[in-house]
C-alpha cells in the first residue's frame, strides 16, 4: 500500500471492493464474497446514513488540544452540536486539563460556492490559531469545497508558514463514497503525512549518547501502538493495556482522544496493534510500508476465543507464547467460573446483531458462548477482512451457515421487516438503528457504549452481566412495543426485507 | 462575505427543513442528498434537541436518495424519481416532501419537475430547494412553511373569525416547541380563540390543510416565520401579526393584550382572563417569598441564545423575577433590518432595566462579553464583578459558567445536559416552571 504521497486516498469501493448492500444468509455471504462480485450491487429504495465526514469527526473530534475547522455549508458537522459542552468529561479521563469540543465552521454560503471559498478557509485557520493557540488544527473537508475546486492543500501549506500549530488536511467529502468506513482512511492520511515524525526544520533533533541509543532501543523493541477506537470506552482501554502490561510491553495509545504530540513519535515501535481491520488496515500497511513496523490486525479481543487469539497473535511476534498462554490460562479459568451463573441463565435464548463487521462477528461469538442462538447479523459493510472473520465464526459457532446476513449502514426499514419475522429475544445494536429496534419492543443491548467495558476478559463478564440485567426486565421497550408504530406501511412487512437491493450487476459479473 | 463561525447553534436549510416536517404529524421527509446528510444531521436534530428523538420519521429512518460520486456525474433525477415512487410504497405518511442538499443543486437537478410527476397521486408530494449554502435551520424552517402554504394548503373563501394559526416557534431549535405551543394555544382558546399551530400535539395535517379559513396569522417572533407570513398573505389573503414569545406574567400579559386587541377581543374580556391567571400565578411565586429574601437570590444574569428566548427570558428575569439580567448575547445569523426588529423587542421594561445587548454568533465569545459589562479583576482590593450571577443559555455555555463559577441553565438551542419531554416555558404557567428551574439551581448550591 502506498497512497501517502497522494493528496487524497481512494474511496473503498475501489480499494477494497467493498459491499454495501446484501441480504442472504452468513453461508450464502461466504460464498458469494468469494467470487468477488458484491461491490457492485445498490438500494432501489433507501435511507439516509453516514458520511466521510461524519465518521471522521467520530473517529477525531476527541483529539486533545486541538481545534477542529469545517469547510463546508454551514450544516455539515452538525452531529457535533450534540457532544458540545457534554463530550469534556471523557476527554478528561485521559487528561485533567482537557477543555471541550471546539470547532469553527467556515460557513460557505452561495457568494463563497461561486467565488470560492478560500479566503474563509483561511480566516478559520488563523482564527483557530488566535484565538485558542492549539497544538493542531485538523482542517475537514465537505462536498462543497471539492466541488468548487478550492485548493485546500495549497492553502493550508501556505497557511502552515504563519501559525504554530500543526495543520493536518482531512480530505473526507461525503458524495464520494457509501462507505463510510472510507473516513478512517481520510484521517489516519492526514495524520500520517503531518503528525508522524519529528520536525527538523522547527527543533533540533534529540542527540544520544551510544549507551541512551541502546536503551531507547530497547524500550521500542517492547512498545506497541494500540489502536483505539471512537467506539472504545476508557474501561476498555484499561483492560487491553492491563493484558499488554501483563506481557511486559509498553503501550501507547492512538488515535481517539490523543493528543497531537503522541503521533510524533509513534513510528518508534516494535508493533502495531490493531482492535479493528476497518479501522486501521490503512495505518498500519503504511506504517509498515513506510517504517517496517509489522502489525497485529486479525480480530477484536470481543470474548474469550477473539482474546485468546488477539494476545495470541501479539505474544507470537515478540516470542513470548509461553508467557501468553500463562496469562490465558489463569484469565480463561477465573472467566469461566464467573460467567457459569450466567450461562445457566441466557441458555437458549436467542440474537440479532448489527452493527461494524469485526464488531459484530466477534460479539456474536461471545453472545454464542453464553448460550445464545444467533439468528441473524447486519453488517455496516463488508469485505476482504471480513470475509475472513466470516469463515472463522462459521467454524467456530456450529449451525450458523442458515443465520441470516444482510449489509447495509443504516436503512432500518430493512432490519424492521427482518425482525419482525426473525423477532429475537434480544437485539444488539449500532447507535443510530437501537430507537428503530425499540418501537418494535425488543430489550435491547447496545453494540458499544463510552461508559462500559466490552473488551477483552473483564468485557466478558461485564457484557453478561449487562444483557443478563438488560432481559431482567424489558418493560420500556414493551410498552413502546405495544404504543408506538414505526413509519412503514403493513405491506411492507409481508415482502422481502431485501426487495430493494438490486444486485443485476452482480449477478451479471458472476454469469459473465 | 459571511462570517466563519466558531460553534454554530443552528444547522444548514436542510436540516431545518427536515427538522420542520419531521415534527408535522404523519410527514414523510425524502431527502435528494449526498447519503450523508440525513446522519450528519441527526445529532443536531435529536441529541441537542433535549433528546428530541426522531419523532415519527426521523434519524435513520429519512428516506434518502444517497446521491453519490455517479450520480453527480449524471445527475441524479432518474435516481430522484425512483426513490420517490418506491418511499411511496415502503412509508407510511399522508404528506411526502421532498428537501434538497447542496450537490444536487450544484449539478442542477430539477427536483420540482421530477416532484411535478406525482401530481394528482392519492398522496400529495411536495418538494422544497433546500440549499444549505443558502441558509441555516430558520431559512429551511421558512422554505418548508413557504412551500406548504402556496402547495398544501386549500383555498377558500370561507373565513372564520374565531380561528387563527400561529407559527414562528421553531421545532428543534426551541427545545420546548411542543409545550410551549399547547400553552399558547390554550391561552387563546380562553380568548374564544382557536390555534392550529401545525406542530403542536394532538393536531393533524387537516389543521394544516384548512389554514386558509383563519382570520390572522400570529407569527410568534420578531426574526422567523415572517416571509411564510408574507406568502400567507399574498396566497391565501390572511393577514399576520408579529409578536414575542411570552414568559411569565410580563410578557404574557403583553402578549394576551396585543393578540386579543388584533382580533377584536373585548378589553374586558382580555383583561378579566389577565386578572385570573394572575390569580393563579402569583400564589405560586409567594412560595418564595421567604427564601427569595432571606437568602437574598437576586442574581445578575447573562442570557445567551436565539432572539425568541432572549427577550422572553429578560423581560421574565427583569420584571417577573427583579433580577438584573444586563447583558444578552443574541447568536442568530440576523440581517440589519432584522436586528433592529429584535432589538425593540428589549425594551418598555417595568422595572426600568436596560440591558447591553450584542449580536455574535462565536459561542467563545460570550466569555469576553461578560469581562467586559463586569470588568475583570485588575488585582483591585475592592472589585465588583459578575457575582452574584447565572447564566440562561444553552450547553454551550458549559465552560464559560465554570469558568466565572456561576450556575448556567440551558434554555435556548443546544441542549444535551437536559432530557425534554412536555416542559414548557411559554405563558404563565411556563414562567413558574422557569422560576422553579433556576431557582433550584441556585438552592442546589448551597
Amino acid at each position: 500500500m502506498d497512497y501517502i504521497k497522494h493528496k487524497v486516498p481512494p474511496v473503498r469501493e475501489d480499494r477494497l471492493m467493498a459491499c454495501q448492500a446484501y441480504g442472504g444468509t452468513c453461508g450464502d455471504l461466504s460464498r458469494d464474497s468469494k467470487k468477488g462480485c458484491l461491490y457492485a450491487s445498490k438500494r432501489t429504495f433507501s435511507q439516509t446514513q453516514g458520511c466521510q465526514l461524519n465518521l471522521s469527526l467520530g473517529m477525531i473530534s476527541s483529539m486533545r488540544d486541538a481545534v477542529m475547522v469545517i469547510h463546508s455549508p454551514i450544516g455539515c458537522g452538525g452531529n457535533l452540536i450534540q457532544n458540545a459542552g457534554i463530550n469534556k468529561v471523557f476527554q478528561k479521563l485521559r487528561q485533567e486539563s482537557a477543555v471541550g469540543l471546539r470547532w469553527i465552521n467556515t460557513n460557505l454560503s452561495e457568494v463563497d460556492v461561486i467565488s470560492g471559498g478560500e479566503a474563509k478557509l483561511r480566516q478559520a485557520v488563523l482564527k483557530a490559531e488566535r484565538e485558542f493557540r492549539p497544538s493542531a488544527i485538523l482542517v475537514f473537508n465537505s462536498c462543497v469545497p471539492a466541488l468548487i475546486g478550492d485548493d485546500i492543500d495549497g492553502i493550508l501549506d501556505d497557511l502552515q508558514k504563519q501559525v504554530s500549530a500543526k495543520i493536518v488536511p482531512i480530505h473526507c467529502e461525503g458524495f464520494k463514497t457509501k462507505i463510510q468506513a472510507t473516513a478512517y482512511d481520510s484521517v489516519y492520511h492526514g495524520l500520517i503525512r503531518n503528525l508522524v515524525g519529528e520536525d527538523n526544520d522547527s527543533q533540533p533533533a534529540v542527540v544520544r549518547t551510544p549507551e541512551e541509543e541502546a536503551e531507547h532501543q530497547a524500550v521500542i523493541s517492547k512498545t506497541v501502538n494500540l489502536l483505539n477506537v471512537g467506539s472504545m470506552s476508557r474501561i476498555d482501554e484499561e483492560e487491553l493495556v492491563r493484558l499488554l502490561k501483563a506481557l511486559d510491553l509498553n503501550v501507547r495509545i492512538l488515535p481517539s482522544y490523543s493528543h497531537p504530540d503522541d503521533f510524533v513519535y509513534a513510528h518508534e515501535a516494535a508493533l502495531n496493534v490493531s482492535i479493528c481491520a476497518t479501522h486501521d488496515d490503512y495505518f498500519v500497511e503504511h506504517f509498515q510500508q513506510m517504517y517496517g513496523i509489522p502489525y497485529v490486525m486479525r480480530t477484536i479481543p470481543i470474548g474469550i476465543a477473539n482474546t485468546n487469539k488477539w494476545l495470541r497473535d501479539i505474544a507470537s511476534f515478540f516470542g513470548i507464547e509461553e508467557q501468553a498462554e500463562k496469562l490465558i490460562a489463569a484469565e480463561t479459568a477465573e472467566l469461566k467460573q464467573a460467567i457459569e451463573p450466567f450461562k445457566a441463565e441466557l441458555k437458549g435464548k436467542t440474537a440479532f446483531l448489527t452493527g461494524g463487521e469485526v464488531r459484530i462477528l466477534t460479539t456474536a461469538e461471545l453472545l454464542h458462548n453464553l448460550g445464545f442462538e444467533i439468528l441473524g447479523l447486519r453488517g455496516y459493510h463488508f469485505d476482504k477482512y471480513g470475509e475472513i472473520l466470516l469463515d472463522e465464526y462459521l467454524e467456530d459457532v456450529p449451525n450458523s451457515e442458515k443465520a441470516i446476513f444482510n449489509i447495509g449502514s443504516g436503512q432500518v426499514f430493512e432490519q424492521a421487516n427482518l425482525l419482525s419475522k426473525i423477532t429475537p429475544d434480544l437485539f444488539v445494536g449500532h447507535i443510530g438503528v437501537n430507537g428503530s429496534a425499540a418501537k418494535q419492543g425488543y430489550p435491547i443491548f447496545p453494540l458499544f457504549g463510552q461508559s462500559d467495558d466490552y473488551l477483552g476478559y473483564k468485557g466478558v463478564f461485564e457484557v453478561a452481566a449487562r444483557v443478563s440485567r438488560i432481559l431482567k426486565n424489558p418493560a420500556f421497550n414493551k410498552n413502546l412495543g405495544s404504543h408506538t408504530r414505526l413509519p412503514y406501511r403493513d405491506s411492507w412487512y409481508e415482502q422481502d426485507p431485501f426487495t430493494y437491493i438490486d444486485d443485476s450487476a452482480s449477478v451479471a459479473a458472476r454469469i459473465g | 462575505m459571511s462570517k466563519v463561525i466558531e460553534r454554530p447553534r443552528y444547522v444548514c436549510a436542510l436540516g431545518g427543513a427536515i427538522g420542520t416536517i419531521q415534527s408535522l404529524p404523519r410527514a414523510i421527509p425524502i431527502l435528494h442528498s449526498s447519503s450523508g446528510c440525513g446522519g450528519n444531521l441527526a445529532g443536531a436534530l435529536s441529541g441537542a434537541s433535549g433528546y428530541n428523538g426522531g419523532n415519527y420519521c426521523g434519524g435513520q429512518a429519512l428516506p434518502s436518495s444517497n446521491v453519490s460520486e455517479r450520480d453527480i456525474v449524471f445527475g441524479g433525477e432518474g435516481r430522484l424519481q425512483e426513490q420517490i415512487e418506491n418511499t411511496l410504497k415502503v412509508m407510511d405518511g399522508d404528506l411526502y416532501f421532498v428537501v434538497t442538499g447542496c450537490m444536487v443543486e450544484m449539478i442542477g437537478d430539477n427536483v420540482h419537475a421530477v416532484t411535478k410527476r406525482f401530481k394528482g397521486g392519492d398522496l400529495p408530494v411536495l418538494a422544497a430547494e433546500t440549499v444549505s449554502f443558502k441558509g441555516n435551520s430558520y431559512y429551511g424552517y421558512e422554505l418548508v412553511l413557504e412551500t406548504l402554504f402556496r402547495d398544501f394548503v386549500e383555498k377558500t373563501t370561507e373565513k372564520d373569525a374565531k380561528t387563527v394559526n400561529l407559527w414562528g416557534v421553531v421545532p428543534m431549535q426551541d427545545v420546548f416547541w411542543k409545550g410551549n405551543l399547547g400553552v399558547l394555544k390554550n391561552l387563546l382558546k380562553k380568548l374564544g380563540i382557536e390555534t392550529n399551530t401545525f406542530f403542536g400535539q394532538g393536531e393533524t395535517l387537516d389543521n394544516l390543510k384548512n389554514a386558509a379559513k383563519a382570520s390572522l396569522n400570529i407569527v410568534v417572533s420578531d426574526a422567523y416565520g415572517i416571509e411564510a407570513a408574507k406568502v400567507f398573505e399574498e396566497v391565501h389573503g390572511v393577514p399576520y401579526l408579529t409578536v414575542q414569545l411570552p414568559v411569565g406574567d410580563h410578557g404574557t400579559s403583553r402578549f394576551l393584550r396585543t393578540v386579543g386587541k388584533t382580533l377584536g377581543v373585548d378589553d374586558i374580556k382580555i383583561e378579566k382572563l389577565i386578572q385570573e391567571e394572575r390569580k393563579a400565578y402569583y400564589p405560586y411565586l409567594e412560595r418564595l417569598a421567604d427564601v427569595y429574601n432571606d437568602l437574598d437570590f437576586q442574581r445578575y444574569a447573562t442570557v445567551v441564545g436565539d432572539p425568541n428566548y432572549t427577550q422572553a427570558l429578560t423581560r421574565f428575569l427583569a420584571d417577573d423575577l427583579g433580577w438584573l439580567p444586563e447583558l444578552v448575547v443574541i447568536t442568530d445569523i440576523l440581517a440589519e433590518e432584522q436586528k433592529e426588529r429584535v432589538l425593540a423587542t428589549f425594551g418598555e421594561y417595568e422595572s426600568g432595566l436596560r440591558p447591553e445587548i450584542v449580536f455574535d454568533e462565536d459561542a467563545s465569545s460570550v466569555g469576553g462579553y461578560i469581562n467586559r459589562h463586569w470588568p475583570q479583576n485588575q488585582g483591585q482590593k475592592y472589585y465588583k464583578g459578575f457575582a452574584p450571577g447565572v447564566i440562561l443559555g444553552s450547553v454551550m455555555e458549559r465552560d464559560t459558567a465554570e469558568q466565572f463559577k456561576v450556575p448556567l441553565l440551558s434554555v435556548t438551542y443546544p441542549i444535551s445536559n437536559r432530557v425534554v419531554l412536555n416542559r414548557a416555558y411559554a405563558g404563565y404557567t411556563g414562567g413558574l416552571t422557569l422560576a422553579e428551574d433556576v431557582l433550584s439551581l441556585v438552592v442546589a448550591h448551597r
